[in-house]
C-alpha cells in the first residue's frame, strides 16, 4: 500500500479496507448492517485484553479501560465513529461566547440506581473531576473557573481561558456522568462499584477474570441496548484470546496484533475486522539535550526511517504509515507536511554530517520486551543503521522502560512506543510537546509551539481550528519533535454471529450497535 | 517416633517459617522498589504530568520511607488484613481466595498424573535395564523434560479444543461451583504441566531402583528364593520411597511456579496471572500477598515431606 488519496473520509477509509485486501466491515460498507435487522437480547461474551485500572473514571488512568467504561456510562458528548468530530450525547453544547459553554441534558434520562440525571448532577461529576484529590482528570477540565446550574436541564461553564476542545474532553472519562448518590455513599471506595447511565449496568468485576454487565432496563435512548448484557473475559495474551474466540468460548476478541491476522482468517466462521484507528507507533526523542537537541540529527532520523517498509515489515501491511502524529483520516489532518520526510539514507547520512558525526553516531533508545515490540525495534535498528545510526537497545516493561525515560532519570535518547491518540488533538499536542509536559521527556518547549496549542482552542469552528492544527503539525514535523512510523490498524475477530460491530477512529471498541443474530 | 515428638516438630518447624515469610516478603519488597518504573505513573494513568504523580505519591502513602511502607505492609499481614491492590482496590485477600484454588488444582491434577504415569513407567524400565522398554521410557523422560509445557499446552489445544471440539481451550471454573466443568477445564493444563513430570519421577525412579535392584542385598534375596515381584514391591520400592519422596515434594514447588506460563497459555485467572499483572504494574501489595501464600504453602509442603520421611524411614527423626 502506497499512497491513498481519495477526497471523502468515508470513501478512503473504505479504500484503506479495500487496498488491505482484509474483509469487508460490516458497519462500514453500505446500509449499516444494525439498521436491518438488530435483534433484542443474549449476552455477548467478549475477550478483553486488560484488567481495567478501575471502573470509576475519574480516578482510572488506562486507555484500555475505555471499552469497558463506556458499557456503564453514557457521556455528555459522542463522535463521530470515522473521524471522531464531537456530537451530542446526553447534553448538546454551545458556546455564546468565547468563555462560556452551555450544556442541554436530553430530558428523560437516569442513573441506575433511579437517580436523575439533571443539571445537578452534572455539576457534581464536572466540579468533583476537576477538584477531587482522587481525580485523575483535573488537566482536562483546568480551563473551567465555575460551573453552574442554569436550569433543571441545563449547566453553564465558566472558562478562565477560551477552550473548544471542551466537548471532545466531554466525549472522554471527564464526560462519563456517574451517580452523584452512589458517590456520596461509596466515599473513597468508588473503584469498584460502579453506578452510570450507560446502556448497561454494574453486575460483577473479579480482578484479572471477568467484568459482567447486564441491561439497564431505564435506558433513556429507545430500543436500546440490544444485547442483555455483555460478559468481558480478561486474557491478556493475545494468541490466547483469539483461541478463546476459535473455540466458541468468547465471541469476540479486539486490539489483536497484526500477526495475528492470518490466524483468524484461516479460522471457520470467525469475521476479520480491520480499521484505522490514531494509534500511533513512534519513536519519543529527548531533545532537551545532545546529541537530539540538534535539529539535523533529529531530521536525519526521520530520514533515515522507511515507514512503508515498517508498515509491511512489523506490521504485516496492517496500518498505515505514519507522517504526522494524526492519521490522514482525521479531521485535522495537514496533507501539506506529509511528505517532509521521504525515506532518503543519503540525506540523512548528510545531515548527520552537517551535525558533526561524519561517521555515524550511536543513540540509546529503551524499548519493550514483548513479541511485537522486539520486532519494531529490529526493524527500526535496520533502517537507522543504514544512515550510520547505530541504536544501543535498553529492554523492559513498559512501566519500567517509560518511567526511566519520561520521569526523573532521563535514560536513553529515544524510546520506541506508541501514542494511543486522544479524541481531541490539542490534548495530543499538549500532553505530547507542552511545556512541562509528562510525555515530553525533555520538557522543554518553543514558546511559538505552546502558542499554538493555545490557539488551537480558542475557536470553535472545525475548520478554523483545523488551520491552526495545521501549524502546529507543520511545526512539530518540521522541527522533527518526535518520528512518527505508522498507524496501527484496529485488528478484531468476530463471530458469525455478532452482528452490526462498527469499529472507531479511536481503535476502542463501542459495542452499543452489537446484535447477536 | 511418639506423636508428641511429632507435634514438637512441627511446632518448632512452624516457629522456623516466620523469619522465612518475613525475609522472603521483605526481599521482594525491596526487589520491587529497587527496579525501576513506579506505580504512582501507573495510577496517574494516560493523562499523567509530573505534578500529577506527586499527588498520587502524597496519597497513597508512597513517598513515606522504605522500612515504614513494609513495616505497615507486614503490621496489617499480621493481622490477617493483605491490604488492598494499589491500582484496582480489590482487597488481595480476595483476589486470592479466587485465584489459588484454581491454581492448586492444577498443580495437584499435574502431580497426580506426574506420579500416576512416572511410576508405572520408571518401574517397567527399572526392571527390564536394556532392554526397549527401558529405552522407550528414556526417551519419553528426554523428551518430556525438553518440551517446554506452554508450547506442549497450546498443541494440546489445537488438537483436542479446536480440532475435536472435546475440551474447552480457556479458562476456569470452581471446583465448587461445578466440579465437572471444572475438571474439565483443568485437564489440558494439568497434562501440559505434568509432562516435564513424568519425565522427571520416571527417570529418578528408574536410576535409584536400578542401583538397589543390582546392590548385594536384594541378591541375597533373590538367593534366598523370594520372587521378583516380592522383592520388587516390598524391598525394591520401599527402599526408593524416600527419593520418590524428595523428587515429588520438589516436583510440587517447581509446578507451583511453572503455572504462571500455563496460566497465561489457558487464560486461567489463578496466581500466576496475579503476581505477574501486580510485578508488571509495580502493584506491590499483590506481589506481597502473593509471595506471602506461596511461601506459606511451600513451607507447608516441606513439614509435610519432613513428617512423611520420618514415617516412611523411621531412621529419620529430628
Amino acid at each position: 500500500m502506497t499512497t491513498i488519496d481519495l477526497g471523502k473520509r468515508v470513501l478512503r477509509r473504505r479504500d484503506i479496507l479495500a487496498l488491505m485486501g482484509g474483509a469487508a466491515v460490516t458497519g462500514a460498507l453500505g446500509l449499516p448492517a444494525w439498521a436491518q435487522d438488530a435483534k433484542k437480547g443474549g449476552v455477548l461474551k467478549v475477550a478483553a485484553p486488560a484488567n481495567p485500572s478501575s471502573l470509576d473514571p475519574a480516578t482510572g488512568g488506562a486507555g484500555s479501560d475505555h471499552s469497558i467504561l463506556w458499557t456503564m456510562y453514557d457521556t455528555l458528548v459522542e463522535w463521530d465513529y470515522e473521524t471522531l468530530k464531537p456530537k451530542p450525547g446526553m447534553a448538546k453544547w454551545a458556546f455564546p461566547d468565547a468563555k462560556t459553554m452551555v450544556l442541554d441534558i436530553a430530558t428523560g434520562i437516569k442513573f441506575h440506581d433511579g437517580t436523575p440525571m439533571d443539571a445537578e448532577a452534572v455539576k457534581f461529576n464536572l466540579e468533583r473531576n476537576r477538584t477531587d484529590q482522587r481525580s485523575n482528570v483535573k488537566p482536562d477540565l483546568s480551563s473551567v473557573e465555575a460551573v453552574e446550574v442554569t436550569g433543571p436541564l441545563q449547566v453553564t461553564l465558566k472558562l478562565k481561558n477560551p477552550d473548544t476542545a471542551l466537548p471532545a474532553i466531554l466525549s472522554d472519562r471527564a464526560g462519563m456522568m456517574v451517580s452523584p448518590t452512589n458517590i456520596k455513599a461509596l466515599g473513597n471506595e468508588t473503584d469498584r462499584k460502579p453506578v452510570g447511565a450507560g446502556p448497561w449496568k454494574f453486575v460483577r468485576w473479579n480482578d484479572n477474570e471477568i467484568i459482567v454487565v447486564a441491561r439497564h432496563d431505564q435506558y433513556w435512548r429507545q430500543g436500546r441496548p440490544y444485547l442483555d448484557g455483555i460478559e468481558f473475559n480478561i486474557i491478556p495474551e493475545n494468541a490466547t484470546a483469539l483461541r478463546s474466540v476459535v473455540a466458541g468460548q468468547n465471541d469476540m476478541a479486539f486490539q489483536l496484533p497484526a500477526r495475528l491476522k492470518p490466524v483468524i482468517e484461516r479460522a471457520k466462521n470467525l469475521e476479520t475486522v480491520t480499521s484505522p484507528t490514531l494509534y500511533c507507533i513512534q519513536l519519543y526523542l529527548n531533545y532537551a539535550r545532545s546529541p537530539l537537541d540538534n535539529i539535523k540529527v533529529r531530521q536525519a532520523i526521520n530520514f533515515a526511517l522507511d515507514r512503508d517498509a515498517f508498515v509491511k515489515a512489523a506490521l504485516n501491511g496492517l496500518g498505515e504509515p505514519a507522517r504526522m502524529t494524526l492519521p490522514s483520516s482525521h479531521w485535522a489532518f495537514n496533507k501539506d507536511v506529509a511528505g517532509m520526510y521521504p525515506n532518503n539514507p543519503e540525506k540523512a547520512k548528510q545531515l548527520l554530517a552537517e551535525a558533526g558525526y561524519k561517521d555515524g553516531l550511536e543513540l540509546t533508545i529503551g524499548g519493550y520486551t514483548d513479541q511485537d515490540s522486539v520486532r519494531r525495534g529490529e526493524v527500526i535498528q535496520d533502517q537507522l543503521g543504514k544512515a550510520g545510526i547505530r541504536l544501543k537497545f535498553t529492554r523492559g516493561t513498559i512501566a519500567e522502560i517509560s518511567a526511566q525515560f519520561f520521569a526523573t532519570e532521563k535514560k536513553f535518547d529515544l524510546l520506541v512506543s506508541a501514542w494511543t491518540g486522544r479524541p481531541d488533538p490539542s490534548m495530543t499536542y499538549a500532553l505530547g510537546f507542552d511545556k512541562g509536559a509528562y510525555y515530553n521527556a525533555g520538557r522543554t518547549a518553543d514558546p511559538e509551539l505552546s502558542k499554538l496549542i493555545q490557539e488551537s482552542r480558542v475557536s470553535e469552528d472545525l475548520t478554523k481550528r483545523a488551520e491552526v492544527f495545521a501549524k502546529i503539525q507543520k511545526f512539530t514535523v518540521e522541527n522533527a519533535l518526535s518520528a512518527p512510523l505508522a498507524f496501527q490498524f484496529e485488528l478484531d475477530a468476530l463471530s458469525a454471529k455478532v452482528k452490526g460491530f462498527k469499529p472507531n477512529l479511536l481503535g476502542k471498541p463501542k459495542f452499543g450497535n452489537i446484535s447477536l443474530g | 517416633m511418639s506423636n508428641s515428638g511429632r507435634l514438637r516438630i512441627i511446632g518448632r518447624r512452624l516457629l522456623q517459617s516466620i523469619p522465612v515469610v518475613v525475609l522472603s516478603t521483605f526481599i521482594v519488597f525491596g526487589l520491587l522498589k529497587l527496579v525501576p518504573g513506579d506505580v504512582a505513573v501507573t495510577l496517574a494513568g494516560d493523562n499523567a504530568s509530573d505534578q500529577r504523580i506527586a499527588e498520587i505519591r502524597e496519597l497513597y502513602g508512597l513517598n513515606q520511607p522504605f522500612f515504614l511502607q513494609y513495616g505497615s505492609w507486614l503490621w496489617k499481614a499480621a493481622h490477617g488484613d493483605l491490604s488492598n491492590s494499589l491500582i484496582s482496590n480489590e482487597a488481595v485477600l480476595t483476589s486470592i481466595q479466587r485465584c489459588l484454588p484454581h491454581t492448586l488444582l492444577i498443580v495437584v491434577l499435574a502431580l497426580l498424573t506426574a506420579m500416576l504415569v512416572g511410576i508405572p513407567l520408571g518401574i517397567a524400565a527399572a526392571t527390564k535395564p536394556g532392554s526397549w522398554i527401558d529405552g522407550f521410557v528414556m526417551a519419553i523422560a528426554s523428551l518430556g523434560v525438553a518440551v517446554p509445557n506452554f508450547w506442549l499446552g497450546m498443541l494440546l489445544v489445537a488438537f483436542f479444543s479446536l480440532q475435536l471440539n472435546w475440551l474447552p481451550a480457556t479458562g476456569a471454573v470452581s471446583l465448587m461451583k461445578d466440579p465437572w466443568a471444572s475438571l474439565s477445564h483443568a485437564i489440558l493444563p494439568a497434562v501440559a504441566l505434568a509432562s516435564g513430570g513424568i519425565a522427571e519421577v520416571a527417570r529418578q525412579l528408574r536410576s535409584s531402583l536400578v542401583e538397589i535392584l543390582s546392590s548385594q542385598q536384594v541378591r541375597t534375596l533373590h538367593a534366598k528364593g523370594l520372587p521378583p515381584s516380592s522383592i520388587l514391591w516390598r524391598h525394591g520400592l520401599k527402599n526408593v520411597s524416600v527419593n520418590l519422596l524428595t523428587v515429588v515434594s520438589l516436583l510440587a514447588n517447581r509446578m507451583l511456579a511453572a503455572t504462571v506460563v500455563v496460566e497465561a497459555v489457558f487464560a486461567i485467572p489463578g496466581m500466576g496471572g496475579l503476581i505477574v499483572n501486580g510485578a508488571m504494574n509495580r502493584d506491590f501489595p499483590v506481589v506481597q500477598g502473593v509471595v506471602f501464600t506461596m511461601v506459606l504453602i511451600v513451607v507447608t509442603l516441606n513439614l509435610l515431606t519432613d513428617i512423611l520421611y520420618s514415617v516412611l524411614d523411621p531412621r529419620i527423626s529430628s
